[in-house]
């Protein structure tokens, strides 16, 4: 094989509301397959059921059942559900005739990856018990790079990420409460439950047979990367040619003293927060729940309520009170998203004149520490500046193209010159946010300005003509 | 014959929260001060509780009355849970106090924290008592800041570590959540139990009501003065309960021995070869740790306090710290710290740099803390003057009855609350900067009592202010009060009696002074208030003003702004509608005539740093953020989610 590629193509697939991309890079004589990210929370209409299941196949006919490297850039559902191994068709036929299917999980393990990137906030060695002990310097070395070990802060971290996804999943058992004519019938409305739906449930479902798959079903060799991990020596042979940098997410380390002092008033935080769902979730239980009438689990226990009818100067107020609550809730988990967000992965693919930009859904503090505070961040503007092809951050949100980053590329022009910045965004409208608030995705204003200054191209033109996937090609 | 009905009733709260307990014995005579070791093994720790002194009312159940109205709706569970009955005048012509009784009971403790209708008494009581203050100080009146006069009270709104005032929702919310404490675990935290968190959020709610667009986003002072404002209430309330003063005066002798007991060590304690800074820096750490120890050991209590241990440090290391220890338990335990770190503020070496220059004080509730620092020393100040009298011609080791100590505390704990409320009405309506207030302070009670010798309240809280370098807007380098009026003003279109009743005659009186009170003619103008205030003056006669508010506002595009010499941010574009907003605050005196006019004018020099804070803020064309005010900025506090709005599209 010649040790250099001579054609680069991107296939951005239709997922709807998520991600989904195979970079494949072509030498003189064979391809290399990169898949980043592969999960939906939802479809836009008129699309198969079984698109996952297409996706999945098309991923593995493309790469000839050999994927050399998969990327879960972080744990949301719209980056990681297709690598469930839970979700398999049912058997249609019966006896011989019958037709078995893989789940979309099994299908992308059936190509056997290499090697598995994901966030150092993943590795499984940053146990939920290891909490508060610091790690022996021998533990962990895999997540922190060049065989440093995990301090107690990075620990630490980690069990409020962990302690952020209980908040909600309690959030999601409490939406349905709020969301249920319940005792006294003054419900929410079907707007208000479907925002807060779709942000619980793309956070608070740790996805367990998706993880379970990523970190040890799957075969190949696990990194788990933050800022600056060296990639070179995994990847120099299976990426001949291709350099490949990861530029976030820090580890709290390699942050400053304050940010470690701030990080842990918030780790104070979210064990609260995650004790007090963990209570909520049992006086639910205990008050309107499965173990209805478990008396010395409520609150006041003994004291009196009212069980049918509230009195009439309580309605208005009681009304109010249950949706002040949701958009309490819906504040929390939108705090919870954006964390989340922030532990993206971060790659830059260098091949040629090529830089080829994937950060997940990095938003501003992921990227802070690249821009502004790494000792060589002067280095990572100068190569961010030359970026020719940029995988939009977060579905085009108005968060996640920082307008530091944006303002770097000088690529991004409104001359259609033939270098010029291409741009690709996976995405689905009327999902996420309210242009109201300013907060739709993609983000109006964003979508202007990639469109006058880039080379645009939106998984929404796939809706429209109901394709699979787009290529993009780039000769070397 | 009818008989007159009561003014006042009094119902039980706890007195800070339930971490502060006192022995069972309150009353300690000289016989078992004799037998003190004696009584001191026996002596039983409860929950601290108090007797509130409130305005009375025929109450229904909630309680439900004509301000306030109490729903015991938790969301978080769906339960509405039924309240109790309050009955009416007994035989002798008095309202009962329903728990008073049952707090004897040997669970006494128990009932408090495991009733859900004493939760709600105590929170009505609180919020009664401090709407009772805010009207007692201006003399009228006051209103929540919505639309109606009940505002709604949840107790347990939701299982969560959070409580806040929601204007939409004319309401108070409290939450609760399961103790995090060692001491405490599995213990639930009840913040609608904390006597400084329900006064903190009715505050908002009153503050709300007498300035409505101190919560518009305008600069980082406005920001953090409904913060450090409500904290300074709530604090000063708590201070003004003899009950509280009483559980923590005998830490004040305790602390006196200790420092004494430093001294004669003094050779080897603090190292002048260090420097005089660092001496005293390990002094204070000394003694802090020392006051740690002794709330968290067995309480006493005392009758005398020598009268060399009355010193402001003494007082400031005992009442305030030990305050701050006291609340160093669930919830209480963030504002415990709140309160140790405000005070710590005035021994730092940079403290005159703060305000100015530091980036951390910029951020609300660290500025709203700056506030707090001035006015609480200033507390302790004019606490330890107020008892200079009784101190002097006696002998150093003279005992002072304790009784006295707490009268004078918990006076110059009232006298400066009703200070602080009254500068409200002295305030500008719009973009307020803390400058303003000090201002506002000062003039407000020089009204009042133009002589200020006695104890010198005015010269103890500029000197406080400067200290943290916040200079008073009018007149900074002598008495900081606002500047009376003294253009000619025109009276003859209006009447007198209608300018003190209608808003269309205030109106009219601004239209026909437009020039003279150099009112901007082309933004529109709208009375936004106008409200009599009548105060008491220390000659006993009443004191009656007027006080009118007005707000201007006009929407221009950015390249207009800046035609009117307002910088506007680099990046904003030119056509970017925004909206200034101006106005201000008439003081008409007994006669009619106009003494103040306090105002920021539509076209001022704040006007460039309010655009460029909010334009960096993300404020400007977005209307999301004034949902939810008060939830968002306590829920930030915890987190310090940075605002990154200048990175966003």
């Amino acid at each position: 094989m010649a040790d250099k590629p001579i054609k680069v193509i991107l296939r951005t697939y239709e997922v709807g509301f998520g991600d989904c991309f195979l970079l494949t890079f072509k030498y003189a004589v064979g391809e290399k397959h990169i898949l980043i990210d592969f999960g939906s929370t939802g479809l836009p209409e008129g699309t198969p059921k079984d698109q996952m299941q297409r996706v999945a196949k098309d991923i593995a006919l493309r790469s000839k059942n050999q994927l050399d490297i998969v990327v879960a850039s972080h744990r949301h559902k719209d980056h990681i559900s297709g690598f469930a191994t839970d979700n398999a068709p049912k058997t249609k036929g019966k006896g011989k005739a019958a037709i078995v299917e893989s789940s979309t999980g099994d299908i992308i393990g059936s190509c056997n990856p290499k090697i598995i990137i994901q966030p150092w906030t993943e590795d499984p060695d940053l146990a939920p018990d290891a909490k508060s002990a610091p790690l022996p310097a021998s533990a962990g070395a895999a997540g922190a790079g060049e065989g440093k070990a995990l301090s107690a802060v990075n620990l630490s971290f980690t069990q409020s990420l962990r302690n952020m996804n209980m908040v909600s999943e309690a959030i999601g058992k409490e939406v349905s409460h709020l969301a249920d004519p319940g005792r006294f019938h003054k419900t929410l409305d079907s707007k208000t439950v479907s925002r807060l739906d779709f942000l619980a449930d793309n956070n608070g479902v740790k996805n367990p047979s998706a993880v379970e798959n990523l970190n040890h079903k799957m075969s190949g060799k696990r990194l788990y990367v933050n800022y600056g991990y060296p990639l070179d020596p995994d990847l120099g042979e299976i990426l001949p040619g291709v350099k490949v940098r990861v530029l976030g997410p820090p580890n709290v380390d390699q942050y400053s003293d304050i940010e470690k002092e701030r990080s842990s008033d918030r780790e104070e935080f979210w064990m609260l927060y995650a004790a007090t769902a963990e209570m909520r979730k049992e006086l639910l239980d205990s008050t309107i729940g499965k173990d209805k009438k478990k008396e010395d689990d409520l609150l006041f226990p003994g004291a009196n309520e009212y069980q049918r009818t509230m009195p009439d100067h309580s309605r208005w107020f009681v009304r109010r009170l249950r949706n002040m609550r949701a958009d309490q809730l819906f504040q929390i988990v939108r705090i919870l998203d954006d964390a989340m967000n922030n532990t993206s992965v971060i790659l830059m693919f260098e091949v040629g004149k090529q830089k080829l930009l994937f950060p997940g859904d990095a938003q501003i503090e992921n990227w802070e520490y690249a821009l502004k505070v790494a000792p060589d961040c002067q280095d990572n503007i100068n190569l961010l500046k030359d970026t020719t092809l940029y995988k939009v951050g977060h579905h085009g949100s108005r968060n996640a193209t920082p307008k530091k980053l944006w303002n770097t590329f000088d690529k991004a022009t409104e001359d259609k010159s033939a270098d010029r910045l291409r741009t690709v965004v996976s995405t689905m409208a009327g999902k996420h946010g309210s242009p109201d608030r300013q907060t739709e995705v993609p983000r109006q204003t964003l979508v202007d300005a990639l469109t006058s200054s880039s080379d645009y191209y939106s998984t929404q033109d796939l809706e429209e003509k109901r394709g699979l996937y787009h290529d993009i090609e780039i000769d070397l | 014959m009818p008989e007159l009905h009561p003014r006042t009733r009094k119902l039980t709260i706890i007195a800070q929260d339930p971490s502060v307990k006192a022995p069972v014995e309150r009353k300690e005579t000289e016989e078992n001060a004799q037998n003190a070791p004696k009584a001191k093994a026996e002596q039983k720790e409860r929950i601290l509780t108090t007797q509130l002194e409130i305005p009375a009312e025929d109450l229904m159940p909630g309680p439900r009355g004509y301000r306030v109205i109490v729903i015991d709706y938790d969301t978080s569970t769906g339960t509405l849970y039924m309240p109790i009955e309050y009955r009416g005048l007994d035989d002798e012509g008095q309202y009962e106090d329903p728990f008073l009784e049952r707090l004897q009971e040997e669970d006494g403790d128990k009932i408090l924290l495991d009733d859900p209708s004493f939760h709600c008494q105590n929170v009505y009581a609180i919020v009664m008592k401090t709407l009772a203050r805010f009207e007692f100080a201006l003399g009228r009146r006051v209103g929540w800041g919505f639309e109606g006069h009940q505002i709604h009270i949840a107790p347990h709104a939701f299982a969560d570590a959070n409580a806040f005032y929601s204007e939409n929702d004319r309401a108070l919310c409290f939450g609760y959540f399961p103790s995090n404490e060692k001491a405490l675990k599995g213990e639930t935290i009840f913040t609608c139990l904390s006597h400084d968190v329900v006064a903190h959020e009715t505050t908002h709610a009153l503050l709300d009501g007498l300035r409505q667009r101190f919560t518009d986003p305008s600069s980082p002072d406005q920001a953090g003065f409904h913060e450090g404002f409500a904290d300074v209430v709530a604090l000063l309330s708590i201070f003004s309960l003899k009950d509280v003063m009483e559980a923590l005066l005998p830490l004040v002798e305790r602390v006196a021995d200790e420092r004494s007991r430093a001294k004669l060590l003094k050779t080897g304690e603090v190292k002048e070869v260090a420097g005089k800074a660092e001496g005293k820096k390990e002094e204070t750490q000394k003694i802090r740790e020392f006051v740690h120890a002794e709330v968290k050991a067995k309480k006493e209590k005392k009758i005398w306090i020598t009268k060399k241990s009355l010193t402001s440090e003494n007082l400031r290391a005992s009442i305030l710290f030990g305050m701050a220890e006291q609340m160093g338990e669930g919830l209480s335990g963030k504002r415990g710290s709140a309160l140790r770190r405000s005070v710590d503020l005035m021994e730092r070496e940079d403290r005159r740099n703060l305000y100015e220059k530091d980036p951390e004080f910029q951020e609300p509730h660290r500025r709203g803390e700056l506030i707090v620092a001035a006015i609480m020393n200033s507390f302790l100040e004019v606490w330890e003057k107020r008892l200079a009298p009784y101190l002097e011609d006696r002998d150093e080791n003279a005992n002072i009855d304790v009784n006295l100590i707490i009268d004078e505390g918990a006076s110059a704990a009232e006298h400066l609350l009703t200070m602080v409320i009254r500068a409200l009405d002295f305030t500008p309506p719009t973009d307020l900067s803390f400058g303003d207030f000090l201002s506002a302070l000062l003039t407000a009670d020089s009204v009042v009592v133009p002589d200020d010798s006695k104890y010198g309240y005015r010269k103890i809280l500029l000197n406080n202010f400067k200290e943290l370098g916040i200079k008073p807007s009018s007149n900074p380098k002598t008495t900081g009060t606002w500047e009376m009026v003294d253009k000619e003003v025109c009276y003859d279109r209006t009447h007198f009696e209608s300018l003190l009743h209608d808003s269309n005659e205030v109106f009219r009186f601004i239209w026909d002074n437009r020039k003279a009170l150099e009112i901007d003619e082309d933004a529109y103008t709208e009375v936004q208030s106008l409200r009599p205030s009548m105060r008491i003056a220390p000659d006993g006669f009443v004191l009656r003003e007027t006080i009118a508010v007005y707000v201007q506002m006009i929407t221009l595009r950015a390249i207009e702004v800046e035609n009117m010499n307002i910088a506007v941010p680099s990046s904003m574009p030119d056509d970017q509608e925004v909206t200034l907003f101006g106005g201000g605050t008439l003081i008409f005196d007994e006669y009619g005539r106009l003494k103040y006019h306090i105002r920021n004018k539509l076209y001022n020099e704040k006007q460039s740093k309010r655009l460029k804070y909010l334009w960096i803020m993300g404020y400007i064309g977005n209307q999301a953020y004034r949902e939810n005010v008060f939830a968002r900025m306590h829920l930030q506090k915890t987190l310090g989610v940075p605002a990154r709005r200048e990175e966003q599209f």
